[in-house]
């Protein structure tokens, strides 16, 4: 029996048409890479499209009302180009050809867009950024003003917290990173076990206690507290990964550069250091963007309003206008949101060479 | 002991302080002492005015007997954890990890960015979307495609399914983790397996079943804790979609504890709440710690010159 199919398998192989089980091959796996493809389209709609949503709000809401008909406009132009994109980068693996369909359907969607809703785009939605009390000619209809500072406060506040913390990131972590992943000390085993612990243990829920020793201390409602606290919590992590870094540059150089006569700290500054010029700006981008979007602790720790970082005056924003005006909220989640999205967009080959202890993050 | 042992001996300790000194002083200062202060507040009786009258035990008596909303809320982080868990974190995750290493390189690529926006995007502006999304009234998001796709009446899930909301809210960044991990993990599988296999017929599932989901258990369990704690202890999105409500609906544990303090100026209970927080996460980085891969992670240095 058994040996019965074998040889009709074996009779079968012999005049199989190949060319056919080649083409039938290759339909299969056409169908099966264009279900998978449109399996990911189709969940990464609800992620894309609120986006979206957010964009046309800024530049198409007046006050009183937003209208649908822009944003449907522009997906029924936008949804054809990027399928015939996805179909082309499949189908062929020349990047010239891909480059080149890319740039004219980039063009064609800007004409077309262009043409057909480019009349109700305007930018009176982003005059907060001019009219920097404009917040509260819109709210003063209902309360007294004189709580939002501009939001150029805001931006500054904001920028001038998640660079400091990202600088003593980088300088606390690389130090310690280069430490634990080159000396040998007594309790090093003890230090990594228990930095490990502190790498895995949530600091959210430390919340109330440092409120305190904030309060105690004086730093409460003040941005250096903030930023401590911020750069703190997170660097357990930042260290690993650091170490990871630091283990993964052969320590011949170093050794040569021993040899040749210059100190430990002078072979770390010169000569390590600069080979691992990608961890480090993996790390400071990474710990840009978690300042800029921080919420919770911000929001606990920062009280007055010209203390505010973008976040509170994005949630302030929108908690008391947002009945009243879509658009300004919109237009000040886009302006909000913009910096983090560049960075992340730009920096995205450092972001994923991350690793740490065996397990990337 | 000769003068160059000495100059060692100080240079050995100048190092430490000079490389892991601010490391040090850092996390005693904002990750220690806030686990010794929450441990003694939790004994206290501190109120709005923040400061300390008597020591005792009134908090854990008052969890334990007399508080009808801390059963509530723990019966919703539950479901909160499971659900997000089951569903997005590792569910759809390891099928977006799956999924985005079977199509072209580029392509997969351009998802996992894709699928990572939520998390890099400020965790406000997050939020915000979400409240276009569901937006009672007929401009929502999601009203909109029903009334016009499928001629659906309008619905108000932030009032009527305020759960879903926070599931679907904390799953759609939850999942972005677990896809990258478990992308990288089965990137590390030889890719000699895969040719084999299929040289032996096997078809995508038969892939997936017998070669890559035996080498992913180790990242599946390590994910599948890390993110169980992560869900439990954050409140973000949440106090930002519902702020917890309508009423206590959606108010976790966590969240519950945060309220209590920040809200009710209930300092002391809140720092009560969270201890119970602090020993499962103390608990389960330890779990977590036996995950990883520690020989790698503990390996001597190699260099030993100071």
């Amino acid at each position: 029996m058994a040996t019965g199919t074998l040889e009709a398998r074996a009779a079968a192989g012999a005049n199989a048409d190949w060319a056919a089980l080649a083409r039938n091959a290759r339909r299969k796996r056409i169908a099966g890479q264009s279900g998978l493809l449109a399996f990911l389209l189709l969940v990464s709609v609800p992620i894309l499209l609120p986006f979206f949503w957010m964009v046309v709000i800024s530049f198409t809401a007046r006050s009183g009302g937003v209208s649908t008909d822009v944003l449907w406009t522009s997906c029924a132009v936008i949804a054809p180009a990027v399928l015939v994109y996805i179909v082309v980068h499949s189908t062929t693996p020349s990047p010239r050809l891909r480059a080149l369909v890319g740039v004219a359907l980039i063009v064609t969607v800007a004409a077309l867009l262009a043409l057909l809703v480019g009349k109700q785009l305007h930018f009176a939605n982003y005059r907060f950024l001019w009219r920097t009390n404009i917040i509260e000619e819109i709210r003063s209809k209902a309360t007294a003003g004189g709580q939002f500072p501009s939001v150029w406060r805001a931006f500054f506040n904001s920028l001038a917290l998640a660079l400091t913390q990202t600088a003593i990131i980088l300088a606390v972590a690389s130090l310690a990173g280069y430490y634990i992943s080159r000396f040998a000390f007594r309790g090093r085993e003890a230090f990594l076990q228990g930095l490990l612990v502190l790498h895995a243990f949530p600091a959210m829920t430390l919340i109330i206690p440092i409120f305190l020793i904030l309060y105690w201390s004086g730093l409460l409602d003040t941005i250096p507290g903030v930023i401590l606290v911020l750069a703190t919590i997170e660097l357990p992590f930042y260290v690993f990964v650091m170490k990871g870094f630091f283990d993964g540059v052969p320590w011949d150089i170093e050794m040569s550069a021993m040899t040749d006569g210059a100190t430990r700290r002078q072979a770390f500054r010169l000569v390590v250091l600069p080979q691992v010029r990608v961890g480090l700006i993996a790390i400071a981008v990474f710990a840009f963007i978690r300042a800029w979007e921080e919420y919770i602790f911000v929001r606990t720790l920062l009280i007055e309003n010209k203390n505010w970082v973008m976040s509170l005056y994005l949630f302030w924003v929108s908690d008391d206008i947002m009945g009243v005006d879509y658009g300004i909220v919109a237009a000040v989640s886009v302006f909000y949101v913009l910096p983090s999205l560049l960075l992340y967009v730009f920096c995205q080959k450092y972001l994923t060479q991350m690793t740490i202890g065996g397990i990337r993050g | 002991m000769p003068d160059f042992a000495r100059a060692r001996i100080r240079r050995q300790r100048l190092d430490f302080a000079l490389f892991l000194g601010p490391a040090l002083v850092l996390l005693a200062c904002f990750f220690i002492a806030p686990v010794i202060v929450d441990l003694g507040l939790a004994f206290t009786d501190m109120d709005r005015t923040l400061k300390v009258t008597t020591f005792t035990l009134e908090n854990f008596t008052r969890m334990a007997t007399r508080d009808s909303r801390l059963l509530a809320s723990l019966g919703i982080t539950a479901i909160f954890v499971f659900a997000t868990l089951a569903i997005f974190n590792v569910t759809f995750a390891l099928l977006l990890a799956l999924i985005t290493t079977a199509v072209p390189r580029g392509l997969g690529a351009f998802f996992r960015a894709v699928w990572l926006l939520p998390r890099m995007s400020p965790s406000v502006v997050y939020a915000l979307l979400w409240l276009w999304v569901v937006d009672p009234n007929e401009r929502g998001l999601l009203n909109q495609v029903l009334i016009h796709v499928f001629g659906m009446a309008p619905v108000d899930l932030r009032n009527n399914h305020p759960l879903m909301v926070i599931i679907l809210a904390n799953g759609f960044v939850g999942a972005s983790l677990g896809m990258i991990i478990f992308t990288s993990a089965i990137r590390s599988i030889p890719e000699h397996l895969f040719h084999a296999a299929r040289a032996d017929g096997a078809g995508w599932l038969a892939i997936v079943r017998h070669i890559v989901l035996p080498a992913m258990r180790w990242p599946i369990s390590y994910m599948t804790i890390h993110q169980a704690l992560s869900l439990l202890v954050s409140f973000e999105y949440i106090l930002l979609i519902t702020g917890g409500g309508p009423f206590y609906d959606t108010t976790v544990f966590s969240l519950y504890a945060y309220r209590r303090a920040f809200e009710n100026g209930q300092y002391a209970y809140g720092a009560a709440l969270s201890l119970i927080l602090i020993v499962i996460g103390v608990v389960a980085a330890l779990a977590l710690w036996r995950l990883m891969d520690m020989r790698k992670l503990l390996q001597p240095p190699r260099i030993e010159v100071h």
